[in-house]
């Protein structure tokens, strides 16, 4: 029987502008060594729950569990084991691919040596050995997407979270990255993929769960979830079913 | 290590926006050299300043020699003849001159004549002989001095107040000429004498500081340590641009994620802005000490403690850069935080004394100088260039800027929590 590794319990969070909640009573389990697909439409709460995951915001209620630890107690020692890749290229454009994955090393706290061999070991697997020494505004959006993804994984975290870590790449970036996060689960890294790329998830998510409204409408193993539907040929054909058709700003 | 690595990161970040580097260093050194250029007549005073005058000599006898006599030499007047009066004053209307001394015909006859009288009528009040043929009341000499009413007020008055000494001496010489002729009446064998009155009383002027005599405030002593705080305030351009970026391109966000805490970010952010402070500050010492003598300005004198300026310098730089994070912390937008920015500065300036001395500002902008962290700044430079302050006198104004700095510092990270602890 797998740990779990993520344990949400009754998540609620209102903002004061707001006038319904971002997230009602959440409660999930993430097991250890998943890779765990946080699925919903615009406005699902899905980036309200990472930034909870993250320590980044304060629920209204509910608790928020991750290695076994209290989040909103020890959320700086946390940080420390989580890996973070958010939708936004937090990149210094000015800055080589190099010195940006140095300096977030050194940020992480790690040696000088233990960077520099991750460093090496990263751009190899993304592609990016040859561009170490270039400027990050060089880069095209996928080259941006591979190094914004690698300065997530640099200090081994045990949980990556990572926010549309496909958006805006070309399809050879998108099987490089895929590839790479099946191969990081099998290491025993527990992986969290909030995305908006149902064929993705389908592709690497052992669990997922559909979030709609700030509400969480279906979680479970992928096969669960794909069995509960059998009149659904597809991850996508569910996810119309459960969350509907209307649009969503 | 976290620390280091952030200044290091600072470091390529600034080396690499080549429009910062100008902002920092280039522009701050053009300005006050040119500020220093521009502002180094009007900070001259009458004494280091040559004026063209012109003289209209219509009386052609002992008083306008004495007046041109009393000018051939000097430093600060050169006297150019001019025949005719409407001319003259054409040519002061115009600004070819700055003023006309026109002395009216007649003039040392009707002095002279004024000043026998005098004599004559104290000599009759005491009962002493006196020739009285001559009661006839004369008019005032009319003297006149116009002037270009583009000329400075302090010019106006050195040279009215020149003219009227001279005028004065004169008087008291004939006055003494005419009581030695009276008194002598009818002994011929009485030797009169020509007095020196200027070896009565010696009017000494020095100042007060025991280093440098004759050390006054000139456009340099006054705009390199003025606009080098400028430049150190303007700071916050870069910084606040720095760090609206990092937080618009998400660099900022992952920095949070990665940290548990953000003093190590924002503490070398803070150091590596200091130090560049501090840098712009001996770059502009600097060209105040070497470049601006070669300009033909005065040298930059260091009167005080070597060490008081650093610590001055460094006070200077920790309330700059403690700004430049209140004004990129509390603006959401670049062009929020660098236009409020920038004009807030140059009111700091203005009011701190920065464009001109808070001396010769209003009462009311005087008493407004006294809260701008600039205005303690330049008031410690002065200081210690100019009098040698000791520490204790410079030390209410080090302790308001390493205050300012630390109240926008706590300022701005209360700011932070409040809008990133949601």
């Amino acid at each position: 029987m797998s740990t779990r590794v993520v344990h949400l319990e009754h998540l609620t969070k209102q903002y004061i502008q707001s006038s319904k909640p971002a997230v009602t009573s959440l409660t999930l389990e993430i097991p250890e060594g998943s890779v765990f697909g946080l699925l919903g439409p615009n406005g699902a709460g899905k980036s309200t729950t990472v930034m909870i995951l993250c320590g980044l915001m304060r629920p209204d209620a509910g608790a928020v569990s991750v290695m076994g630890e209290d989040m909103l107690q020890k959320g700086a020692l946390l940080r420390k084991k989580i890996g973070v890749a958010p939708q936004e290229i937090a990149l210094f454009p000015s800055l080589t691919a190099y010195e940006n994955l140095f300096y977030f090393g050194r940020m992480y706290g790690l040696p000088s040596e233990l960077i520099r061999s991750q460093i090496e070991k990263y751009l190899h697997v993304f592609g990016l050995s040859e561009k170490a020494k270039k400027h990050v505004h060089t880069f095209s959006g996928g080259m941006k997407r591979r190094l914004n993804l690698i300065a997530a994984l640099l200090h081994q975290p045990k949980l990556v979270i990572l926010d549309e870590p496909t958006a805006g790449v070309d399809v050879q970036s998108r099987n490089l990255i895929l590839d790479f996060l099946v191969d990081l689960k099998t290491q025993g890294t527990t992986i969290i993929y909030s995305s908006h790329v149902l064929e993705e998830a389908e592709r690497i998510c052992s669990h997922l769960s559909i979030l709609d409204e700030g509400r969480l409408i279906t979680t479970g193993t992928r096969a669960s979830v794909m069995d509960a539907h059998p009149e659904c040929r597809n991850l996508e054909q569910i996810f119309l079913k459960l969350t509907g058709k209307n649009i969503r700003d | 290590m976290k620390i280091l690595a952030t200044i290091y990161k600072e470091f390529l970040l600034l080396i690499r926006d080549p429009g910062g580097m100008a902002l920092i260093f280039i522009m701050p050194l053009a300005l006050v050299v040119v500020m220093a250029l521009v502002q180094d007549a009007p900070f001259r005073d009458y004494q280091e300043v040559k004026l063209d005058v012109l003289m209209v000599d219509q009386d052609g006898d002992s008083l306008s020699a004495k007046v041109k006599e009393a000018f051939k030499d000097s430093p600060n007047v050169n006297l150019v003849m001019e025949g005719d009066s409407v001319t003259a004053k054409r040519l002061v209307r115009s600004g070819k001159y700055k003023a006309a001394i026109i002395i009216p015909p007649q003039s040392s006859k009707t002095l002279r004549r004024k000043t026998r009288q005098l004599i004559t009528t104290v000599f009759s009040n005491f009962g002493l002989p006196a020739d009285r043929s001559d009661s006839a009341v004369l008019p005032a000499i009319e003297l006149k001095i116009i002037f270009d009413p583009a000329i400075k007020k302090n010019y106006q008055q050195s040279l009215s107040g020149s003219i009227e000494k001279i005028i004065a001496n004169v008087q008291t010489h004939w006055v003494l000429d005419e009581l030695q002729n009276q008194l002598s009446e009818g002994n011929e064998d009485v030797k009169k004498t020509d007095f020196d009155l200027s070896q009565i009383v010696n009017v000494n002027q020095g100042f007060a500081s025991e280093k440098y005599q004759g050390f006054i405030l000139n456009s340099v002593q006054h705009n390199v340590p003025a606009w080098t705080m400028f430049a150190m305030f303007f700071i916050l351009y870069p910084l606040a641009g720095n760090l609206i970026k990092e937080r618009e391109e998400g660099s900022m966000l992952r920095l949070r994620l990665i940290s548990g805490s953000q003093v190590p970010v924002i503490t070398g952010k803070f150091a590596f802005y200091f130090m560049v402070c501090l840098i712009q500050f001996l770059m502009m010492i600097a060209v105040g000490i070497f470049i601006m003598p070669l300009l033909g300005l005065n040298k930059l004198m260091l009167g005080g403690s070597s060490l008081l300026i650093l610590l001055t310098a460094c006070s200077v730089a920790m309330a700059a850069t403690g700004y430049g994070v209140l004004i990129a912390v509390y603006f959401r937008t670049a062009q929020q935080a660098l236009s409020f920015g920038s004009v807030s500065v140059v009111i700091l300036s203005a009011i701190g004394g920065v464009w001109v001395p808070v001396y010769v500002m209003p009462e009311v902008l005087q008493t407004i100088s006294g809260f701008s962290p600039m205005s303690w700044g330049l008031e410690s430079f002065n200081d210690l260039f100019l009098r040698q302050a000791s520490l204790v006198k410079i030390m209410p104004n080090i302790l308001k800027l390493v205050g300012f700095s630390l109240v926008t510092l706590g300022a701005s990270v209360f700011i932070h929590k409040a809008r990133t602890v949601v």
